[in-house]
C-alpha cells in the first residue's frame, strides 16, 4: 500500500495521515472499536479528517460509515446499547469521549444534517435561530444577523427572503434539506457532518446541495456520508472506503477511484458490489 | 350462443341482488346505532327541555340552574293544584298562620303531598361536578403527562419500561368501580378522610392515570425522532431539546386525550359514589369555617344525582322533570367537553403533516 | 470563522452556565423520573390494596364457616332442609288448588261459593297435609332459634374486651351444644310419628275428586313425592347423627364457598353466604345479551363505513359513533330504567309477540334490558377497533382481489376480513371488557335480584332480573363495616373483576399480536 494513503500509525502526528501536508487534521480517529449491543459495527478504524476539505466515507450498506461519521458528534449516545468498547475520537486534539467533554458544546461545534429533512415545524426564521435561541441569544439584530448570513451561506436566502415566518415545511425537499444546513450553520460550528444529506433529493436539488458542499468547505470541515459514488467523486476532496467495519482504505478521492490500491476498494468504486 | 356481452350483463345481475341485500344489512347496523344514539338523546333533549327551557323571557329556567334541589309540596287551594318549593310552601304556611292569628280564626293548613328533589334547581350538583373535574384532572394531567415524559424521552428502553408501559395500558381497562372500591377502602376508610372531595379527586385521577400517560406517551412518540436529533445536534441539552422541539409538537395530541380524559371523569359514577358524593348538602362548597374543610366536604354531583333520582325515589310526573332536566344538563356538559376534543382532533390531523 | 483554533472547545465550560445547566438537567431528569416513580407505585399500591383487603376475606370466610359449624347451624341444616321441602309440598298442593278452581269455573256454571264448597275435601287435605308435619317443622325452628342463639352468644363471647385480652377462655360451644344435640334422642320417634302422619293423610287423598285428568295426574305426581318425602326421613337423622362438630373447616373450603356458591346472603340472621356465582353468571349473561346486539352492529358498521360508505356518510357516522361513546353510562342506565324499561314491557304484552320465549316480562328491569342498553357502550369501542382493523389491512389486497374479479363483497368476505380477523378478535374482546365492568347501568336496570339465572329455562333467562358483580359493589359497598367479613367479600369481588378485566385486555392484546399479517 501507498504509505502516504494508509492510517497514521500515530495519531499524535496528523500530519502524516493527511495527504495534504499543509492542512493539519481536524478530526482523528484512533484504533475506534463500536458496537451496538452485540454487534460488531466499527472495527479497528483510525483516519484522520484535515480540516477545510471534504471528506467522504462510502462503503456498502451497514459498512459503518454512518456510526462514524455520529461518533464524531457522538448522536449516537441516544441509541440505546450502542457503545464505544475501545480507541479514541479526537477533536482538535481533545478526546471527545474524555470525562470532562460536555457533549452539548462538542455537538454546538459539530453540526449535522441529516439524511431525512428535519426541519421543525415552525417558521423558518425559528428554525435557524433555535441553535442560537439555546444558547441564550436574546438580540434580535443578533438573531436577524444570523438568518440572513446562514441563509446566504446556505444559498437560500434569496428563495426565502420574502416568506421567512413561514413554515419550514413548506418549502421543497431540495430547500429543506439546505434550511437544515443553514440551521446547522447558524450556530457557527467548525465541522459539518452530512449523513447522505441528497439521498431524498431529486437531481436538481442535488446538485445544488452539492454545490453549496463546495462553497462551505473555505469556512467548515465537511464529512459527507454518501451512498452515490458520483457525489462522493465529484464534491469530497478524500475519501475513506469502509467495508464490514473496517477501514479498507483512506486517500486523496483521485486516487481511490482512478487507482484504488486495494482490489475490494475496486471492486467497491466500479460498482460490482454494494 | 350469448353474446360476450350478455354473459357479462346475466353474470353480473345474479350476483348484484346478492350483493345488495349484504349492503342493505351492512348500512342498517350503521344506520340502527345512529338511530339508538339518536332516541336516547333525543328523548333526553325532549323531555328535559320541558325542564330546562320556558316559554316566556329569558327562555331558560334560571331556578334549575342557579338553586338547590328542593322539596315539592303539591296542594289544593281554591280547587286549584298548587305546585311549591319547600321554602315558599313554608313562607306560605306562616302567612297562612299569620293571617289567621290577625283574624282570630284557627289557621288551616291545606293539606299537601310532597315529592323529594322535585322543585329547585341542581345548581350544586353542577358546581360539586365541575370541581371534581377540575381536581382530579389537575392531578391526573399533572402526574400522567410528567411520568409520558420521563418513560418516553428519559427511561432506558428495556424490558422494564415495557413492562410498565405494558401494565399501565391494562391498567386502563380496569372498571371503574374497581378503582372506586380503592377509593373507599384507602381514602374515605384507610386514610380517614371520610367521604370528601379530596378522596373523590384522588379516586378519579387514579382511574384516568393509565389513559392519561399512554394518550400522552403516545402523543410525544408521535413526534418524529428527527426532531429530536436535529435539536440535539444542534447542542441542545436533553431538556431543551424535550421543551422547545417535542412538547409543542406532542402537546395537542395530549390536550386532546385530556380532554377526553375529562369527558370520562365528568362522566363516572360508581367512583365518587362512596368517595365524594352526598345525595342532599344544604351547603355550598364554599361555604366552610376553615379553609381546609373545603377539601374534607362531600359534594352532590350530576351523575350521583341522577342515579339517585332515577332510582332512589317514587316515579311519578313531578319527579320526571327533574330527572330529565338533570340528564340534559348533563349530558349537555359531557357533549361540549367531547366535541371540544372531537373538534380539536380534527383540527391537529388536518394541520399535522409530517 | 473567529480563531476557532483558540478556544478549548468541547470541555465543560461556564460559558453558557455549563455546571450549572449539568446540575439543573439532572434535576429536570430526576423530578419526571419522580413523577413517574410516584405515578407507577400509585398504580402497584392499588393492586396490592386491592389484594391484601380482598385475600383477607378468606380467612374470615373460614372463621364465619367454623362457627357456622361449631354453633350447630350446619347440624340444624338437614332439617330446615326437610322443613322447606315440605313447604314446596303444600305450596304445590295450592297451586294445584287454584288451577281445580279455575278449572272448575271454566268448565261448569257455578259460582264462586259454590266452587269453594267443591274443593272444601281438598282443602282439608291439604290442611291435614301441612299439620302432620307440624311436629317436625317445630322441632326445625326451635332448633334453629337455638343454634342461631348459640352463634350470637359465641360472636358476642369472642367481641369482649376479656376474650380479646386472654382473661376469657374460648366459648364453651360443647356446653352450649348440648340442647341441640339432645334432640337426636327424640328424632327417630318424631320421624316415625311424621312419617305415619304423613301416609295416613296422604292415603286419604284417595278420594279427592278431580276436574280433569291433567289434574289428577298432577295430584297423582304430587302424593307419589310426598310418600317419598315420608320415607326419606330418617335420611336426616343419619346425617345430623354423623355430624362431628369438632371437624376442622379446611381452607380450600373458604375458596370452593367462594368461587362455586350459589348463594349470596347478607346480614341474614341465619347464615350469611359469598358465593360469586350467581354474580359472575348474572354479569356473564347481561354481556352476552350486549355482545350479541353489540358485534354484529358493531362489526357491520365498521365494514360498512369502511368498504361502502360514501365520504359524506363517514364523515357523518364515525364522529357520531364517537360521539355515543362519550354519552355517560349513567344516562344510559337513567334511559334504560325510565324509558327502555317501561316500553320494553309495554311491547312483550303485545298479544302476538307473546310467542316469543319469556314475554310478557315479568319484570321491566332485567337482563335484556340491561344488555341493550350495555350494547351501547360496546357498539363504539367494537365499530372504532375494528375500523381501524380494517383501515390497516393494506389496500393492495383489495385491489389484488377486485382485479381477480371478485365482487365487492366477496372481497370482503373472503380478503379483508380474514386479514384484518386479529384486530376484530381484539376489539370484540375489549367490548366485552368494557361491557364487563360498566356499573351504572346494570345497577340501575339488570333488576339487582342476586340468584343465578334459571338457564333450564332455555331462551326465557334473557328476560329474568339479574344482579352483576360491578352492581353488587356500588350496591352494598354503602353499608359495610370496614375490615369486616361482607367489606372483604366486596374487595374480593372487585379483585376476581380486575383479573378478568386484566385477563381480557391482555388476550386482546396477544390476538393482535399472534394473528398480525406477515408484513409487506
Amino acid at each position: 500500500m501507498d504509505p502516504t494513503t494508509t492510517e497514521s500509525p500515530s495519531p499524535t502526528t496528523p500530519a502524516a495521515a493527511s495527504a495534504d501536508a499543509g492542512r493539519p487534521a481536524i478530526i482523528e480517529v484512533e484504533d475506534l472499536d463500536f458496537y451496538y449491543g452485540e454487534n460488531r459495527a466499527l472495527d479497528g478504524v483510525s483516519l484522520a479528517i484535515p480540516s477545510h476539505q471534504v471528506t467522504a466515507l462510502i462503503g456498502p450498506s451497514g459498512c459503518g460509515k454512518s456510526t462514524l461519521l455520529r461518533c464524531f458528534n457522538r448522536m449516537n449516545d441516544l441509541i440505546e446499547g450502542a457503545e464505544r468498547t475501545r480507541g479514541t475520537v479526537r477533536i482538535r486534539g481533545v478526546d471527545i469521549f474524555g470525562p470532562e467533554v460536555n457533549v452539548m458544546e462538542l455537538r454546538k461545534r459539530v453540526g449535522m444534517v441529516f439524511q431525512k429533512t428535519n426541519p421543525f415545524p415552525n417558521s423558518i426564521y425559528e428554525n435557524i435561530t433555535f441553535g442560537l435561541q439555546l444558547q441564550g441569544v436574546r438580540s434580535k439584530t443578533r438573531l436577524d444577523e444570523a438568518v440572513e448570513r446562514s441563509l446566504r451561506a446556505a444559498a437560500l436566502w434569496d428563495e426565502v427572503k420574502d416568506r421567512l415566518h413561514e413554515s419550514g415545511l413548506s418549502l421543497s425537499g431540495g430547500q429543506q434539506q439546505r434550511l437544515c444546513i443553514a440551521r446547522a450553520i447558524a450556530v457557527e460550528p467548525e465541522i459539518i457532518l452530512m449523513d447522505e444529506p441528497c439521498s431524498a433529493l431529486d437531481p436538481v436539488a442535488t446538485a445544488r446541495v452539492e454545490e453549496l458542499i463546495h462553497k462551505l468547505k473555505q469556512e467548515f470541515t465537511i464529512v459527507i456520508v454518501t451512498h452515490n459514488m458520483q457525489q462522493a467523486a465529484r464534491c469530497s476532496d478524500r475519501t475513506a472506503f469502509l467495508y464490514l467495519g473496517k477501514l479498507i482504505e483512506y486517500a486523496d478521492t483521485q486516487t481511490i477511484f482512478i487507482n484504488p490500491s486495494d482490489s475490494q476498494t475496486e471492486a467497491y468504486v466500479s460498482g460490482r458490489f454494494g | 350462443m350469448a353474446t360476450p356481452a350478455e354473459q357479462f350483463r346475466r353474470q353480473s345481475t345474479a350476483i348484484q341482488r346478492r350483493e345488495k341485500v349484504i349492503v342493505f344489512f351492512l348500512r342498517a347496523s350503521a344506520w340502527i346505532i345512529l338511530l339508538a344514539g339518536a332516541t336516547v338523546l333525543g328523548t333526553i333533549a325532549w323531555k328535559g327541555a320541558g325542564t330546562l327551557l320556558q316559554p316566556n323571557f329569558p327562555f331558560i329556567n334560571i331556578t334549575f340552574l342557579a338553586e338547590a334541589p328542593q322539596t315539592l309540596h303539591v296542594f289544593e287551594l281554591d280547587g286549584e293544584t298548587v305546585e311549591m318549593s319547600d321554602q315558599d310552601f313554608r313562607e306560605f304556611r306562616a302567612k297562612l298562620a299569620e293571617e289567621a292569628a290577625a283574624s282570630g280564626e284557627s289557621a288551616i293548613v291545606p293539606d299537601s303531598t310532597s315529592y323529594v328533589y322535585a322543585a329547585g334547581g341542581i345548581f350544586p350538583n353542577i358546581v360539586g361536578t365541575l370541581l371534581l373535574v377540575a381536581g382530579s384532572m389537575s392531578i391526573a394531567l399533572g402526574l400522567g403527562i410528567a411520568t409520558a415524559i420521563y418513560l418516553s424521552e428519559y427511561a432506558r428502553q428495556g424490558s422494564t419500561v415495557r413492562f410498565i408501559r405494558l401494565a399501565i395500558l391494562n391498567l386502563a381497562g380496569v372498571p371503574s368501580v374497581v378503582f372506586g372500591l380503592f377509593g373507599f377502602g384507602m381514602f374515605v376508610l384507610f386514610f380517614g378522610w371520610n367521604v370528601s372531595l379530596i378522596a373523590g379527586w384522588f379516586t378519579l385521577a387514579f382511574m384516568v392515570l393509565p389513559v392519561v400517560i399512554t394518550a400522552s406517551e403516545e402523543a410525544l412518540r408521535a413526534v418524529p425522532q428527527g426532531f429530536r436529533e436535529g435539536a440535539l445536534a444542534l447542542g441542545a441539552t436533553r431538556w431543551q431539546t424535550i421543551r422547545r422541539a417535542v412538547i409543542p409538537h406532542a402537546l395537542p395530541g395530549i390536550l386532546t386525550s385530556s380532554i377526553l380524559g375529562i369527558a370520562r371523569v365528568a362522566g363516572e359514577t360508581a367512583p365518587i359514589m362512596f368517595t365524594a358524593a352526598f345525595i342532599m348538602r344544604d351547603k355550598l362548597p364554599w361555604e366552610v369555617d376553615r379553609w381546609f374543610d373545603f377539601f374534607f366536604q362531600g359534594v352532590m354531583a350530576l351523575p350521583y344525582h341522577i342515579y339517585v333520582v332515577s332510582s332512589k325515589i317514587p316515579q311519578n310526573e313531578y319527579s320526571a322533570r327533574v330527572q330529565f332536566g338533570t340528564a340534559l344538563v348533563f349530558v349537555l356538559l359531557v357533549a361540549v367537553i367531547a366535541s371540544a376534543s372531537l373538534f380539536l382532533r380534527h383540527r391537529i390531523r388536518a394541520r399535522q403533516r409530517w | 470563522m473567529s480563531e476557532p483554533d483558540t478556544r478549548r472547545p468541547f470541555a465543560v465550560t461556564s460559558r453558557y452556565g455549563g455546571e450549572r445547566k449539568v446540575v439543573g438537567e439532572r434535576m429536570i431528569q430526576l423530578f419526571f423520573g419522580g413523577n413517574a416513580f410516584v405515578a407507577v407505585l400509585i398504580l402497584g399500591l392499588i393492586m396490592i390494596f386491592l389484594a391484601r383487603e380482598g385475600l383477607g376475606f378468606f380467612q374470615l370466610n373460614r372463621a364465619n364457616l367454623e362457627v357456622y359449624r361449631k354453633a350447630g347451624l350446619e347440624f340444624v341444616e338437614p332439617l330446615r332442609l326437610q322443613e322447606n321441602q315440605h313447604n314446596q309440598l303444600v305450596r304445590r298442593m295450592f297451586d294445584l288448588r287454584v288451577e281445580s278452581a279455575r278449572a272448575l269455573g271454566r268448565n261448569t256454571e257455578l259460582d264462586r261459593e259454590a266452587i269453594n264448597a267443591r274443593l272444601r275435601p281438598l282443602d282439608d287435605f291439604i290442611l291435614a297435609f301441612e299439620d302432620a308435619a307440624e311436629p317436625l317443622i317445630h322441632a326445625s325452628m326451635n332448633l334453629s332459634d337455638l343454634a342461631a342463639e348459640i352463634k350470637m352468644a359465641a360472636i358476642e363471647w369472642e367481641e369482649t374486651e376479656e376474650y380479646r385480652g386472654g382473661l376469657k377462655p374460648d366459648f364453651d360451644y360443647e356446653t352450649a351444644r348440648e340442647s341441640l344435640v339432645a334432640f337426636l334422642g327424640t328424632q327417630e320417634r318424631l320421624n316415625e310419628m311424621v312419617a305415619a302422619n304423613l301416609r295416613r293423610v296422604v292415603n286419604q287423598g284417595n278420594q279427592l275428586e278431580w276436574a280433569n285428568t291433567a289434574l289428577a295426574r298432577a295430584f297423582a305426581e304430587l302424593r307419589n313425592e310426598a310418600l317419598a318425602f315420608a320415607t326419606d326421613l330418617p335420611g336426616a337423622y343419619h346425617e345430623m347423627s354423623t355430624w362431628d362438630p369438632n371437624e376442622p373447616v379446611p381452607t380450600w373450603k373458604a375458596w370452593s364457598v367462594f368461587l362455586t356458591g350459589s348463594q349470596w346472603l347478607t346480614a341474614s340472621f341465619w347464615q350469611d353466604w359469598y358465593g360469586v356465582l350467581p354474580l359472575l353468571t348474572g354479569s356473564l349473561l347481561v354481556s352476552f345479551i350486549a355482545l350479541a346486539f353489540a358485534v354484529p352492529l358493531g362489526i357491520g358498521a365498521a365494514v360498512y363505513v369502511n368498504q361502502i360508505a360514501t365520504r359524506r356518510e363517514q364523515n357523518l357516522i364515525k364522529p357520531a359513533i364517537e360521539f355515543i361513546a362519550a354519552i355517560p353510562s349513567v344516562v344510559l342506565g337513567f334511559f334504560g330504567i325510565i324509558v327502555l324499561g317501561e316500553l320494553l314491557r309495554q311491547f312483550s304484552e303485545i298479544g302476538w309477540m307473546s310467542w316469543w320465549p319469556g314475554f310478557p316480562v315479568a319484570e321491566r328491569l332485567n337482563a335484556l334490558t340491561a344488555g341493550i342498553m350495555l350494547a351501547l357502550v360496546a357498539v363504539p369501542t367494537i365499530f372504532t377497533l375494528a375500523e381501524d382493523a380494517l383501515q390497516n389491512v393494506p389496500k393492495t389486497y383489495r385491489e389484488a382481489s377486485l382485479a381477480l374479479g371478485a365482487t365487492r363483497m366477496q372481497t370482503v368476505w373472503k380478503v379483508i376480513l380474514p386479514a384484518a380477523m386479529s384486530g376484530i378478535v381484539s376489539a370484540v374482546l375489549l367490548g366485552f371488557g368494557r361491557v364487563v365492568g360498566e356499573t351504572m347501568i346494570v345497577l340501575l336496570c339488570a333488576g339487582n335480584r342476586i340468584a343465578i339465572p334459571d338457564f333450564t329455562r332455555g331462551l326465557e333467562v334473557f328476560t329474568q332480573p339479574v344482579h352483576t358483580m360491578t352492581g353488587i359493589i356500588a350496591q352494598q359497598m354503602g353499608e359495610v363495616v370496614e375490615g369486616g367479613i361482607h367489606y372483604r367479600a366486596l374487595f374480593m369481588v372487585g379483585l376476581l373483576l380486575f383479573v378478568l378485566t386484566l385477563t381480557i385486555n391482555y388476550l386482546a392484546q396477544r390476538a393482535v399480536r399472534r394473528l398480525r399479517l406477515p408484513t409487506i
